[in-house]
């Protein structure tokens, strides 16, 4: 999906559309649903929905915004058809602390730079699989928030979700993620 | 403030968006407590490792194939 920023290039064609476009719908798919196989479908279904406007398009940018709420959709409308799909709890993130507020066990700084994260292979697939793991109602605004970077407007556009109920589940997620990550991440100082 | 208060109102403090009378509050809290000075420092790596992840990857090849045989076949039916 490319950028707002990205000139209009050559006429979009159905080859084209592939080439620019397929990895990265790809990619939020598989990281909303959480397997090949799923965003594979997911992929299917919104290539053939942007082949089939392609002359509406007036250039790359409309396409790119376009796509990223037609990914979202399908891949939720997949989920929801989904057969065999897990019911995941979301224990709330923030039980994790004692009666008196305080937190319920020791917290540990991380070896990494918030200011200049760098990540390695294996620092990569944990974080993956982390988001893969991760409840699907805190999912899909990280997804879209701290990896896709949209704004929160126009993530709760996309979800039909309201701005503050956006930031309640981002917060909701990365709290989630640093739980998730905090073993991994604190292992490493040691 | 407690440090689940913290927690609870920690987004608005990294996003910037939190009171100035909250942040002086929330900052009290961090010099005087340091697992919430660790607390944020990895709530903001959470953030920023999220941002780190490539937005796109390389599809594997049979996946590919198959996405590409199927766009060509959609773009050449009629209506299409």
């Amino acid at each position: 999906m490319a950028d707002d920023s990205t000139p209009t290039g050559p006429p979009l064609t159905a080859d084209r559309i592939f080439r620019e476009h397929a990895p990265r719908i790809f990619q939020l798919a598989k990281r909303m649903l959480g397997n090949d196989a799923d965003a594979e479908d997911v992929t299917q279904d919104v290539l053939v929905q942007v082949i089939r406007k392609l002359d509406t398009f007036r250039g790359d940018a409309a396409v790119g915004t376009w796509l990223h709420r037609v990914t979202v959709n399908a891949a939720l409308t997949h989920r929801q058809k989904r057969a065999t799909r897990q019911a995941r709890e979301a224990n709330d993130p923030m039980d994790r602390f004692l009666e008196d507020g305080h937190h319920a066990g020791p917290v540990h700084s991380w070896g990494v730079d918030p200011e200049r994260p760098v990540l390695e292979a294996e620092q990569h697939e944990r974080i993956e699989a982390a988001v893969a793991k991760m409840p699907e109602s805190y999912r899909d605004v990280y997804v879209l928030a701290d990896i896709e970077q949209l704004p929160n407007a126009e993530i709760a556009g996309i979800l039909g979700l309201s701005v503050a109920a956006v930031k309640s589940r981002l917060h909701r997620g990365r709290v989630w993620m640093r739980d998730e990550l905090a073993p991994y991440f604190e292992e490493k100082l040691a | 403030m407690t440090c689940q208060q913290m927690v609870e109102i920690l987004c608005d403090y990294v996003d910037g968006s939190m009171p100035e009378a909250t942040r002086a509050e929330l900052e009290a809290h961090l010099g005087d407590c340091p697992p919430c000075v660790n607390y944020v420092q990895s709530y903001k790596a959470t953030a920023a490792l999220g941002r780190a992840l490539p937005k796109c990857c390389e599809m594997p090849p049979e996946l590919e194939a198959r996405l590409r045989a199927f766009v060509t076949s959609a773009a050449e039916q009629p209506g299409a």
